[in-house]
């Protein structure tokens, strides 16, 4: 019975951990949208660019390791630029629709570049932590619980007590969520959407490297890292589009369900139920709960 | 070369389209002296959002276009300016149907608008409550969220954000669409108080002919993108086809300006 619960927690340990990988790539997708309402479907592009260009940074140049991601973090801030510049500049008047196929578009111009300028293998990325379970809790807690896991278990909390305090207490913090409520009020006052759009790039491109980053040490950096994004679509769908909080909660939610439901249901359906199970929970979630647990409500006064 | 031109701003014969087929204004000119509260009256679709936007630079954002005569503000073209520029120079829009940020508090809506500024901490507490003593209502519900509060309470917000970009000339939207009679009472005692203490110049929009009238100096009555007429405010509450018009004091049904204008050059054919 003990080694049975103990099993359930380690399932669920890992689940949430793995989860929090989701949550950094989601985060990414929610800070567009709240600026722009659009659904960025460069995201999985810009995890997959920015990890590579870091991995070539490291791998061809032999750039230091946190030298080269200073350096990434920054060429991603120049694409966010780019970006704004040739992109969001020239259609901002255009409709919402318009601004999504352009992301679309921006996403196949940015796995060219990047494969253009670093080839196509596969690379490793070593971040000198290892994907294998830490032997101090292994034999204190009877738990095997990856290092990278907890890795990006932190590496999520820090970035969303960053962002919260980001938006939360600075200026252009508040300009940003004045955007996300009414652009056309924002611009009224003097607050420059062209600032706004820029830094909501640029912080999404850096979280696309951190994300990337954890993947990559993972699963290897390669292209299927573009449709790794994907998997964010249900995490983002039940924690709502617009929520920072609900991202980070929807990838522990379909991190841990997943897991369970591989675990123990997964072998009624001959197993590998991990790859649709969090879409069949999202199909609930647009059923009951269409703006998410953490989406922002319509607020109307009755 | 600003300073010494009365006007603060001169709307010389614009003509505004919209999708580059809809022709919103055919001819609109008008003038706000500096320090004064300008009226422009209307209908709905006259063209009284349009004109404010095209002052304000905002038709861009709503594919408009300004396709004809000139707009001067202070002295200047507004021709090559954005929105954001023009609130730089002291000229704020306070848009239709007040558009306040519904998730961030009342408080954090009035500092957006000193966006633009660029202030101390300190500094923006003091411009704070130097706001609030125009809007006491709004110092006590500073701490909740704007969705929450009443419509009346929201174009207080509006208003209040706006005059945090220290504006020289404010462009009021219709600020009393929708409210109760002593809430559109005490928006206009602010707006007056505003332009009285401040020294802001204002042009509104307003449907509301009485009470628009009564709180400005001059008034303009456009009707399908033209002005119809024009003249001191005292001179068009007087004024019987204004009164007729838009006042409602008539015993005959109601009839557009237009058909007045016809009746009288067919009278005076006649005559």
């Amino acid at each position: 019975m003990a080694n049975e619960l103990l099993f359930f927690m380690e399932v669920l340990v890992g689940g949430l951990l793995a989860g929090t990988m989701y949550s950094l790539v989601a985060l990414g997708f929610v800070l567009i949208f709240k600026a722009s309402a659009t659904f960025n479907f460069s995201q999985g592009a810009m995890v997959f660019f920015s990890v590579l260009a870091f991995c070539g940074f490291m791998q061809d140049f032999n750039i230091p390791f946190v030298l080269a991601f200073i350096l990434a973090a920054f060429l991603m801030v120049v694409v966010g630029l780019c970006t704004e510049r040739l992109v969001l500049r020239p259609l901002m008047n255009a409709s919402e629709d318009t601004v999504l196929m352009a992301t679309i578009g921006l996403g196949y111009v940015l796995e060219g570049l990047a494969q253009a300028a670093w080839g196509v293998e596969v690379r490793r990325l070593d971040l000198g932590i290892g994907d294998f379970p830490v032997p101090w809790i292994a034999d204190n807690l009877k738990l095997f619980i990856s290092a990278l896991d907890i890795t990006a278990g932190l590496v999520a909390a820090i970035m969303i007590i960053g962002l919260f305090l980001l938006f939360k207490y600075t200026k252009i913090g508040l300009g940003l969520r004045a955007v996300a409520d009414d652009a056309g009020a924002a611009s009224s006052i003097g607050i420059p959407l062209k600032h706004i759009m820029l830094l909501v790039w640029s912080a999404a491109g850096v979280v696309a490297l951190v994300a990337g980053c954890m993947w990559g040490a993972r699963a290897g950096v390669q292209f299927a890292l573009v449709d790794l994004a994907l998997k964010a679509l249900p995490v983002l769908i039940i924690g709502g589009f617009s929520s920072i909080p609900g991202a980070i909660i929807g990838g522990l939610i379909i991190g841990a369900v997943e897991k369970i439901l591989e675990v123990y249901i997964g072998p009624f359906f001959g197993g590998a139920i991990e790859g649709w199970a969090p879409y069949v929970l999202a199909i609930f979630f647009l059923l009951y709960r269409p703006e998410g647990l953490f989406g922002e409500k319509i607020i109307r006064r009755v | 070369m600003s300073d010494n031109s009365v006007n603060i701003l001169d709307i010389k014969n614009i003509e505004v389209m919209y999708d580059n087929v809809i022709l919103a204004l055919h001819d609109v000119s008008l003038k706000v002296p500096k320090g004064k509260v300008v009226a422009l009256l209307g209908a709905n679709g006259a063209g009284k959002s349009t004109t404010l936007k095209a002052v304000s630079t905002m038709l861009a954002s709503e594919r408009g276009k300004v396709t004809k005569g000139s707009i001067d503000y202070d002295g200047n073209s507004i021709e090559k300016q954005n929105p954001s520029q023009m609130v730089g120079l002291g000229m704020v829009q306070v848009l239709e149907g007040r558009r306040c940020f519904g998730h961030l508090t009342v408080e954090e809506n009035i500092i957006s608008g000193a966006y633009s500024r660029k202030l101390s901490k300190g500094d923006i507490d003091q411009e704070l409550e130097k706001i609030y003593t125009y809007f006491l209502r709004l110092k006590e519900r500073r701490k909740s969220q704007a969705a929450f509060t009443s419509g009346g309470e929201q174009q207080m917000i509006a208003v209040a954000r706006a005059m945090m970009a220290k504006p020289k000339m404010l462009l009021l939207d219709e600020p009393t669409m929708g409210l109760a009679p002593q809430l559109v009472a005490e928006i206009f005692n602010i707006v007056k108080e505003l332009n009285q203490k401040e020294g802001v110049s204002i042009l509104l929009a307003e449907q509301n002919t009485n009470i628009a009238l009564k709180n400005s100096d001059y008034g303009y009555i456009i009707e399908t993108g033209k002005v119809m007429l024009e003249g001191t405010a005292q001179s068009l509450l007087n004024n019987d086809k204004v009164k007729e018009l838009y006042l409602g004091i008539s015993k005959k049904g109601r009839k557009n300006f237009r058909d007045v204008l016809k009746e009288e050059s067919l009278n005076k054919k006649i005559n």
